[in-house]
């Protein structure tokens, strides 16, 4: 459970949202501006900014925010959809979602953050595997057994999971593990997603946890 | 007035003024000396003074009674004519007496010599004067010479000596003004030229600066409407700016404004739709939902063509690796394609030259509108495929769909402006684009022609 800090002065859209992220599990504190911000600055997990805000606007706030601790993420949730703004807003936030929008679709996105700054559950359950991400152990379920993975294995893996859902595509892989450019036609990646797809698949010819998306890339999805 | 004496041309007036009076003041100094030469001539030297020479001569010679007086005679003229001769020969053709001669002669006078001598001294320097000795010339002859140079005036002689002087400052004053005027114009042309300079040099806003205005001449009054239009373009330029930023700020407002209550509407539906509803209701609340969707892409593409209408769309072009960017841009739509249960076939290969310059938020854009089109409008064919194709013209990204074909639809009012905008962009990052449609389905293809080598 996250803690989230939510700026936006239209009650409608405030209420329907913090209702929204609360019945997901979230611990939701609704500002109508940005006066009483300094007393959450410190303990809050993500903040979600409207931008047209009386006082100080939104992108005011989300720099003072990033001041005060870069670690925190920001969505930055508005209805200007001009370049500029939006270039504005991704100079300092880490997204930025237009109005109107789908409650699931600003979901997805916080939690793909959360696990990105690694604020998300210690634990996760993706189909047979259970994963305690504090402690690094991989449990498979059926088994009982636990999966050991070599240092680059794990480290693959682990981006997986700070991306869960999200398809990643071979050269943000191989640049996010390995830290270095992805040549066209380097066949390393794929062969540590072979040997990783061995330990922790249950059948690694019909791979469920680690998908394959043809022509883009790969996904582990929950 | 004032301004007059600080012009340029009242310079150069005065600068021709200067010669002109230099060289009338050295052609007055020469007339004065010139005069000066008439008044010595008048009491000396020249024609007059040969005469009176000659005559004085004459006359001395004549008066002498015996040869004791021809001595004290040449001693008295030695004293007058430092530089002369003078000698005696007596009436027996003897040299008898002489005075500083400077001529070899011959002791003894015979007709033919003297007759010789005579003629050879004729009118030739040194000047010559022969006389009688008394009145009976008997006596024989006095000869008086002198070197011609010696008769000269001190006119003349000035002449002589200083001529080349007269010469040298008359093409010295005339030197004098083609270099003052050279100078003159030399520090124009500089001005000009520091000028000319200043007002190549643009600042980061790519106008003109303002440059020094220096002194109150003509050329400062060129700097003063130079620096005077700079800041007229300035402020226009400021204006032009602020009405762009009021138009976009008006744009982004309106846009702004016409979401927020779509939004409120959305939430309202969202929260309905959770409700216990009857299928009629729910069916219809997505029909709303789907409509508020419509509305909001409509909205941002109204915008869109507005701005990119004006050209006030940002554009930054930049070297793109389009197989990388197609992937990344394609893991971000393949989720909705797969919500959808569509058949999604990507097929990407590098191109030979994969670099592409393009502004990736027009491009993404670009393919937002397209595949938005594909979702709305074709999603009966449950198939989209987007993928790249080389021939040797060209280089093309391909997306296809099994829809019913775009002039089959009647409901597609909303991808005119899409495809518009789809349009305006493509152009403007001097790409192509086709569309082929039938009731099979539709096929676009952004196009980039390839360089035609040789």
């Amino acid at each position: 459970m996250a803690h989230i800090l939510y700026i936006e002065d239209e009650e409608e859209i405030g209420r329907w949202v913090t209702e929204d992220l609360t019945g997901r599990g979230h611990n939701v504190t609704w500002l109508t501006s940005g006066n009483q911000l300094e007393q959450y600055l410190n303990d809050i997990d993500l903040a979600i900014l409207d931008i047209m805000l009386p006082g100080l606007d939104g992108f005011s706030i989300g720099k003072r925010i990033k001041k005060v601790n870069q670690d925190t993420p920001i969505v930055m949730l508005s209805a200007r959809s001009a370049v500029e703004d939006k270039l504005e807003g991704l100079s300092f936030a880490d997204d930025y979602v237009t109005k109107p929008f789908h409650p699931d679709e600003l979901a997805a996105r916080v939690d793909a953050l959360l696990r990105r700054f690694q604020k998300g559950e210690d634990s996760m359950e993706i189909g047979h595997l259970q994963i305690d991400t504090k402690s690094s152990v991989i449990i498979n379920k059926h088994t009982g057994g636990e999966i050991l993975l070599t240092g680059k294995q794990y480290q693959l893996f682990q981006y997986f999971l700070r991306h869960l859902n999200q398809i990643l595509t071979k050269e943000q892989l191989y640049e996010g593990v390995w830290g270095e450019r992805f040549m066209e036609g380097d066949k390393t990646l794929m062969v540590h997603i072979r040997y990783l797809r061995e330990k922790i698949e249950e059948n690694p010819a019909k791979p469920t946890i680690i998908e394959t998306i043809r022509g883009i890339g790969y996904r582990v999805k929950q | 007035m004032k301004r007059f004496f600080h012009s340029l041309l009242a310079k150069y007036v005065l600068i021709i003024i200067i010669a002109l009076f230099i060289l009338y003041a050295a052609y007055l100094a020469i007339i004065i000396i010139f005069f000066n030469l008439m008044g010595d001539r008048d009491s000396s030297g020249g024609q007059e003074g040969y005469e009176e020479i000659e005559e004085n001569w004459h006359q001395e010679a004549s008066q002498i009674t015996s040869k004791n007086d021809i001595n004290p005679l040449f001693e008295e003229w030695q004293e007058v004519y430092p530089n002369a001769s003078m000698f005696w020969v007596d009436g027996d053709g003897t040299l008898n007496l002489q005075s500083n001669l400077q001529e070899n002669l011959p002791d003894e006078w015979d007709a033919t010599y003297t007759a010789q001598f005579l003629k050879n001294h004729y009118d030739e320097d040194p000047f010559t004067v022969v006389a009688f000795v008394g009145e009976r010339e008997e006596e024989g002859f006095i000869v008086f010479q002198l070197p011609r140079d010696m008769l000269k005036s001190d006119g003349q002689k000035l002449n002589d000596e200083y001529g080349w002087a007269i010469i040298i400052l008359t093409i010295g004053v005339v030197i004098l003004f083609i270099f003052l005027s050279l100078w003159f114009f030399r520090g124009i042309r500089k001005r000009l030229v520091r000028l000319e300079e200043a007002m190549e040099i643009r600042d980061t806003d790519g106008l003109p600066i303002l440059i020094e205005e220096k002194k109150q001449d003509e050329i400062g009054d060129l700097e003063k409407s130079f620096n005077r239009m700079v800041q007229e373009l300035r402020e226009s330029r400021e204006r032009e700016q602020e009405e762009e930023q009021l138009r976009k700020e008006l744009i982004a407002n309106l846009s702004h404004d016409l979401r927020t209550p779509l939004t409120k509407i959305n939430a309202q539906a969202y929260t309905l739709q959770k409700m216990d509803l009857p299928t009629e209701a729910k069916r219809s609340l997505k029909l709303t939902s789907a409509s508020i969707e419509d509305v909001d892409k409509l909205i941002e593409n109204l915008m869109s063509y507005t701005l990119l209408m004006a050209s006030k769309y940002k554009k930054d072009l930049k070297e793109i690796d389009m197989a990388r960017f197609l992937r990344q841009y394609l893991a971000a739509w393949y989720p909705v394609f797969e919500k959808e249960i569509f058949e999604v076939d990507i097929d990407i290969e590098a191109f030979e030259q994969n670099k592409w310059k393009i502004d990736p938020l027009w491009f993404s854009r670009i393919l937002d509108n397209l595949l938005q089109n594909v979702l709305r409008h074709a999603a009966d064919g449950k198939y989209i495929a987007v993928g790249t194709e080389s021939t040797e013209q060209h280089d093309a990204i391909v997306v296809t769909d099994k829809g019913k074909g775009m002039k089959v639809d009647t409901e597609q009012k909303g991808a005119g402006i899409g495809l518009s905008i789809v349009d305006m962009m493509v152009k403007g990052m001097r790409l192509d684009w086709d569309m082929d449609s039938t009731e099979k389905g539709t096929t676009i293809k952004i196009i980039r022609m390839k360089r035609v080598e040789g």
